[in-house]
């Protein structure tokens, strides 16, 4: 999707990814300021801010962390921008520090937080359920459940962010951030200069005087929240019965669909809950009238379904509350298949047998793998070639956390993003086994400056290796800090990764990871010495460099001598453009980028000709 | 209105999620309710990547085992893998084309033979038609309309509420148009693999 995005006029409809909704909605909230750190499920919507930011109405940045994404913008509404701040569910623990305060001193601007969760871990490290975060901290919750309120509630929650002069907190699901439905457009509002600051440091500085009244404050505004909630346009009663179904997110959408599979729809009653916290205490309690039992549907922790039982005590409710200990899992995705067994059972229907297909146990399997031509499979290989088994391998996050996949073998722990350095200055304190830490360019500026700032001070023993393939590889290849180029061209801006690092106190050895010889004679002289040890392994990852367009043309490699004898070679790189065919190694010729690191491995493998 | 679900599966670099975009947008020009849910992530990684698309009304763009009517298959392995996810006697389009992932290329795992992957989607499909996506691609002009060839042997075969001419307008409306001769190629030509 271009730049329909940025129609001034409504009444359009497009066919549109939840996270591209999600960008027209903030549009259609008029809003100013966008900042983020991007991360699977929510990347799409920055990504999109960020193309079209040349034409756009707003300010964007990819900001260097989520702590940091999140205090520019608590700044930027503070100053009277709306602003929209965007993360995955990890990246909140990152902000939860200013986030857990952003609600005593408020956003006078606007300020929504996008957090996409991903139940099931699809790309993640762990299934935390962020709507946690909007008790802890205070905020309104708003959860959409397709492309439409993927639109229509960031407008809303806009809105009412403003209304209350208070953050609020977007909760979308991968599901839901990857959904692609039709989106009616509405108009983009004409833009109104922000509302100038007024200095009054007793409401904006929350010292333990202020902080306590801060706090109090808050506590009115959640409970005029709730009263919101209850008469919010978000949440919406339908049918009738002594069953009833309370659901959010894309929960709502099996629900909906599993009522037309049973015939049971207008026969139950359903509250659909787009506005979920603070919790609607009197329409629920209005809702629960008339029934004999109330289901929750909600993903990951049973957090809606503990609040109406508390409810239900405090009101002397009667009616009996179904939910993850009955009959729903307390992990992964919900599914149509599991929300209809909940109907079936909670109605009384005998539940629905179906015959599948069982798959043969032995199918080969297809776990993701780095790319042909990535660097960091160079990076890994020599690493292993100088070091084997011996050290213990700290990883981090990001594409070179495949690097786990044998044969290169090179991921032993792994916490969060930037842990690589501090995790396994920790380790090799304590074990004094050798360790070796591998961090991404962009985790690095992330978090992993910190650890490395601390393995200096702290006098720790380390080789941390900064695997510098230019840009954010693993979320689609966003800007950061120290990138050449962006889409846009030369990035004008650029800090020195080498020299920061040199500024914390180690000469970082540089090196082109796909020189072979250079990179193992490098980290042949590192692993000699003690202290902490940086190695700088730059090459631009190559889908990287093919978007912006700075990727040099290579042949493609070949066997050019005995194909059996590059078999070594095969099962150290395990590159994904080697291949057998009818029992003959070959190296394909489409999947091939030319890196040529191969041929430095084994003489039988060469160049390809331009007429071979 | 007849009600379908679409479950589409294949290996990342594909093009997979260009076809299952082009799918529903032939849907909804059509004039029909339409619901697409995908998987990103890791997907440039050579891993699996399946989408899918809800046809006739539903509000979930999930589909869980058993419950799809199609199954498309952009390689032939992971249509085996993705069989659970149709129903018995439903409708399978599949290439024939072996993409082999990389523990087949290292023997650690070798790539069963097409026909051990094909009988069984042959045996639990109600109607089944396996194409030479690739070589029928390089035939309209590039390799990388492979997945429009399978779009046209699935519509050709009257697996979609709509027809050819619905394909062929999204695909003349919605993909850039220096491609799109060369896929309204593919797609005839997937459509006439089936009648030969």
């Amino acid at each position: 999707m271009g730049k329909e995005l940025l129609d001034k006029e409504g009444g359009a409809r497009h066919f549109l990814l939840g996270n591209e909704a999600i960008v027209r909605g903030a549009l259609e909230a008029g809003v100013d300021m966008v900042t983020c750190y991007p991360g699977t499920p929510s990347s799409e919507v920055p990504d999109t801010f960020f193309r079209l930011s040349p034409q756009g109405p707003y300010r964007f940045e990819y900001s260097v962390n989520e702590k940091v994404a999140l205090e520019v913008g608590a700044g930027a509404s503070l100053a009277g921008a709306r602003t929209f701040v965007t993360m995955k569910h990890v990246g909140v623990n990152v902000a939860a520090d200013p986030l857990l305060t952003l609600a005593y001193v408020g956003s006078p601007g606007g300020f929504v937080l996008l957090s996409a969760d991903d139940p099931g871990s699809h790309s993640s490290q762990n299934e935390q359920d962020n709507r946690w975060y909007a008790r802890l901290a205070g905020l309104p919750c708003i959860e959409p459940g397709t492309a439409q309120e993927c639109k229509d509630f960031t407008r809303a929650a806009m809105e009412l962010s403003l209304t209350f002069g208070q953050p609020v907190l977007l909760r979308t699901t991968t599901r839901v951030n990857h959904v692609r439905g039709p989106v009616t457009f509405a108009a983009l509002p004409e833009k109104t200069p922000p509302a100038p600051f007024v200095k009054n440091p007793f409401r904006y500085v929350p010292l333990p005087a202020s902080a306590r009244a801060m706090r109090l404050a808050l506590l009115d505004k959640l409970d005029a929240l709730s009263a919101a909630a209850d008469i919010s346009p978000l949440n919406v009663v339908s049918g009738q019965g002594t069953i009833g179904f309370v659901a959010s997110g894309i929960c709502r959408a099996y629900l909906h669909d599993a009522l037309f599979e049973t015939g049971l729809a207008g026969t139950v009653k359903v509250l659909d809950l787009g506005f979920s916290h603070p919790l609607p205490k009197n329409l629920i309690a209005d809702f629960a009238e008339g029934l004999d039992a109330l289901v929750v549907l909600e993903e990951v922790d049973p957090i809606v379904e503990e609040e109406i039982r508390a409810l239900f005590q405090r009101r002397g409710i009667s009616t009996a509350v179904v939910g993850k200990g009955e009959i729903l899992p307390r992990f992964g995705e919900y599914s149509p298949e599991i929300v209809e067994g909940a109907v079936r059972a909670a109605c009384g229907l005998p539940a629905r047998e179906k015959t599948l297909y069982a798959v043969p146990a032995d199918l080969p399997r297809r776990p993701p793998n780095m790319c042909a031509g990535c660097p960091h499979r160079a990076s890994y290989h020599a690493v292993r070639q100088v070091f084997g088994d011996e050290p213990v391998y700290s990883s981090d996050i990001g594409c070179y956390t495949l690097g786990i996949q044998p044969p290169l073998s090179c991921a032993d722990f792994l916490f969060c993003m930037g842990s690589s350095v501090s995790a396994g200055s920790g380790f090799a304190a304590v074990s004094g086994r050798p360790v070796v830490a591998f961090i991404g360019d962009s985790t690095f500026f992330h978090s992993g400056i910190t650890g490395l700032i601390n393995a200096v001070a702290g006098g720790h023993e380390l080789l941390l290796v900064i695997l510098d393939n230019r840009t954010t590889g693993m979320t689609g290849h966003q800007p950061h800090p120290g990138v050449d180029h962006t889409i846009f061209g030369e990035f004008s801006s650029k800090v020195d990764l080498a020299g920061l690092v040199a500024a914390c106190g180690v000469t970082p050895v540089r090196v082109n990871p796909f020189n072979h010889k250079a990179t193992v004679a490098a980290l042949t002289d590192l692993k000699e010495q003690s202290g902490v040890r940086v190695l700088i392994a730059e090459a631009p990852c190559p889908i990287h460099a093919r978007k912006v367009k700075i990727a040099r043309k290579t042949p493609p490699a070949q066997v050019a001598g005995d194909p059996a004898k590059c078999l070594a070679c095969r099962d150290a790189l395990a590159c994904p453009a080697f291949t057998m065919v009818e029992g003959v190694f070959t190296i394909n010729a489409e999947s091939c980028s030319g890196c040529m690191y191969c041929v430095q491995l084994s003489p039988e493998i060469k160049a390809r000709k331009k007429d071979g | 209105m007849q009600r379908h679900r679409i479950f589409l599966t294949g290996v990342g670099g594909q093009g997979t999620l260009t076809s299952t975009r082009l799918l529903a947008l032939a849907a909804m020009d059509a004039g029909l309710d339409v619901v697409s849910g995908e998987i990103h992530g890791m997907a440039q990684r050579g891993g699996v990547v399946e989408s899918t698309v809800l046809l006739g009304g539903f509000t979930s763009p999930k589909i869980s085992p058993g419950e799809a009517d199609i199954l498309l298959g952009f390689e032939p392995l992971e249509a085996l893998r993705a069989l659970p996810m149709l129903m018995q006697g439903g409708f399978a389009a599949v290439s024939t084309d072996p993409i082999p992932p990389l523990s087949s290329a290292l023997e650690r795992e070798p790539y069963p033979p097409l026909e051990t992957l094909c009988a069984p989607i042959r045996e639990w499909a109600g109607k089944a038609v396996f194409i030479p996506c690739h070589a029928l691609g390089v035939a309209a002009g590039n390799p990388q309309s492979a997945n429009t060839v399978l779009l046209g042997a699935a519509c050709a075969a009257g697996a979609f509420p709509f027809d050819m001419a619905a394909m062929e307008a999204a695909i003349t409306k919605h993909l850039p148009p220096k491609i799109v001769d060369v896929n309204l190629a593919a797609l005839r030509l997937g459509a006439d693999a089936l009648c030969g």
